[in-house]
């Protein structure tokens, strides 16, 4: 048996954007082991739920992440709104939706970046982040914010968008799909891509299934399983089919989010179609004094917003589980057997974010 | 299966302007909603308190006393809640950033001397119809309001209260006036 030595891998490691620590167990070059620790970037905000009125807390929550931003703040609203057995006007629905998709593809595009630079492809890492701004600009445009919102609030949102704007936005997201399709085609198709790609960390529906895996891990191994099923927002109204692989592998998990990315833009072009005329908020009155619990399918996965109230303008406790919490079984799973110079990819396959995992 | 399939993208690129703006020495262009940073018209305030109370970093400061308006601009986080929930609507989130700069800034603005203005808010009445709900009194975010149910007491405190208004817009009876 060949001698085993312990690799400190991260929390500083030029792939990793947030700390993470692995000790990774290896023989040779192959990892037999990986044991992860977090706890580095602990912030504390479940904790400002008692300082922070219910209604201010948004702002707090949106601050969780600052990828999926929009997608925590409507999960805190929707968490609340349950509580006090709010119904948000559908115009502000789909125009949330809109939104959440908008983060979905700003998400996504990142995260193709990211991902080619773990495996030393520079120019495709800038021309996905410069596909990203474009978004970033249409956030701009709408919210008044390119990475933090402040649009969400309990009871609707704050800002209307003009019917002519949206249309103006989904046009000029169709604009984008050849560029789009350029860019995502170099990660199916380039040689060197599929070399780092294709068949590295495997996993099965089976052990998906028992990790319980969330997200666009769980899709890319045949498991069907998203949030957005339920019908919250408008994804009843604009029917809506998760995109699924069956490889289980690190290809398989970026052909998923790429499916994503264009099905987000067809489901915002559906959205600023049949959007409603009406209000965008209601008008909340009372203090939430129940306990709810409210899911959301962040571009990571599927992510609980839990919130207990006591009657007072102050929540008692705040819960959020995100995806990457999910997913790090998962990880420990598929880097077991791999090749050491393969693990900065799968770190990353799973789309880590690690101050929402530790908030 | 191909090799170099980034190859036309990149040729494209050779040939295209940087995607990138060398900010601050090129200004960029500015959305209408930019959240850009709080800015005050001091003629209008009433220097009611509520956005230093509402402000989620406690980054506004207001003193009546000296009759200042400060803002910690680094501990700002333009979430625009003190604009929607000024009662005067004085305050304005603008588009442009403000400067960078090396210390934590703090900006304070002083209300301007005008007696007529002041002498001319009035002060708040409360007429017969009143039924002592004391919403007025929960709604008052200086405190200035005092009501007893027991005794139909109804006061207020004219040095405390601001002439906000939020408690006429609050009160069930429509009973309160400025005058």
């Amino acid at each position: 048996m060949a001698k085993r030595t312990v690799i400190p891998f991260g929390p500083q490691h030029p792939v990793l954007p947030e700390p993470i620590h692995l000790d990774l167990v290896i023989e040779d070059e192959t990892v037999v082991e990986a044991i992860p620790s977090i706890g580095f970037i602990h912030r504390g905000l479940e904790k400002l739920v008692e300082k922070n009125e219910w209604p201010e807390m948004v702002y707090v929550i949106e601050r969780v992440c600052g990828i999926c931003s929009f997608g925590h703040g409507w999960g805190y609203c929707k968490s609340v709104e349950g509580n006090l057995g709010v119904t948000v006007p559908l115009r502000a629905e789909y125009l949330r939706t809109i939104w959440h998709e908008l983060g979905r593809i700003h998400s996504h595009l990142l995260w193709l970046g990211l991902l080619a630079d773990a495996f030393g492809f520079e120019s495709l890492f800038m021309h996905s982040w410069r596909l990203r701004e474009k978004v970033l600009d249409m956030f701009e445009e709408t919210t008044g914010g390119r990475v933090i919102f402040s649009v969400c609030k309990v009871g609707g949102v704050r800002k209307d968008v003009s019917d002519e704007k949206l249309a103006e936005i989904s046009a000029e997201l169709n604009g984008m799909i050849p560029e789009l399709k350029e860019l995502t085609d170099v990660f199916i198709e380039d040689m060197s891509v599929k070399n780092r790609l294709t068949g590295v960390g495997v996993l099965s529906k089976e052990e998906v299934t028992e990790l319980c895996a969330v997200g666009p891990v769980a899709r890319a191994s045949g498991v069907a399983s998203d949030v957005r099923l339920d019908g919250h927002g408008a994804y009843a109204e604009l029917g809506f089919e998760p995109c699924v692989e069956q490889d289980g592998d690190s290809m398989a998990r970026c052909k998923v989010r790429i499916k994503e990315l264009f099905q987000s833009i067809e489901l915002i072009e559906k959205a600023a179609k049949s959007i409603p005329e009406g209000d965008i908020d209601v008008k909340v009155k009372g203090n939430p004094s129940g306990e709810f619990v409210g899911r959301m399918e962040q571009p990571r996965g599927e992510a609980y917003y839990y919130s207990k109230g006591n009657g007072s303008k102050f929540l008692e406790r705040i819960r959020v589980r995100t995806p990457t919490n999910a997913n790090i079984p998962a990880l420990v799973k598929m880097l077991q057997g791999c090749d050491l110079a393969d693990v900065p990819v799968l770190v990353l396959t799973i789309d880590p974010c690690i101050s929402c995992t530790e908030r | 299966m191909g090799s170099l399939k980034i190859g036309k993208m990149i040729m494209r690129s050779l040939g295209r302007k940087p995607a990138t703006l060398m900010y601050p020495v090129i200004p960029r262009e500015w959305k209408e909603r930019t959240r850009g940073h709080i800015s005050i018209d001091m003629g209008t305030c009433i220097l009611c308190g509520i956005c230093g109370k509402k402000c989620p970093t406690d980054a506004i400061t207001v003193d009546r006393d000296a009759k200042t308006w400060s803002i910690k601009r680094m501990q700002c986080i333009q979430c625009s809640c003190c604009v929607e929930v000024c009662p005067k609507k004085c305050l304005v989130n603008e588009a442009t950033y403000t400067t960078p700069a090396v210390y934590k800034i703090v900006d304070t603005f002083e209300k301007p001397d005008n007696p007529e203005a002041d002498s001319a808010g009035g002060s708040l009445k409360c007429d017969d119809t009143c039924v002592f709900c004391g919403i007025c009194a929960k709604k008052c975010p200086q405190a200035a309001i005092t009501v007893v149910r027991e005794d139909k007491k109804w006061e207020v405190d004219d040095d405390k209260c601001t002439r906000c208004g939020l408690c006429i817009e609050g009160c069930p009876k429509k009973s309160l006036k400025i005058e």
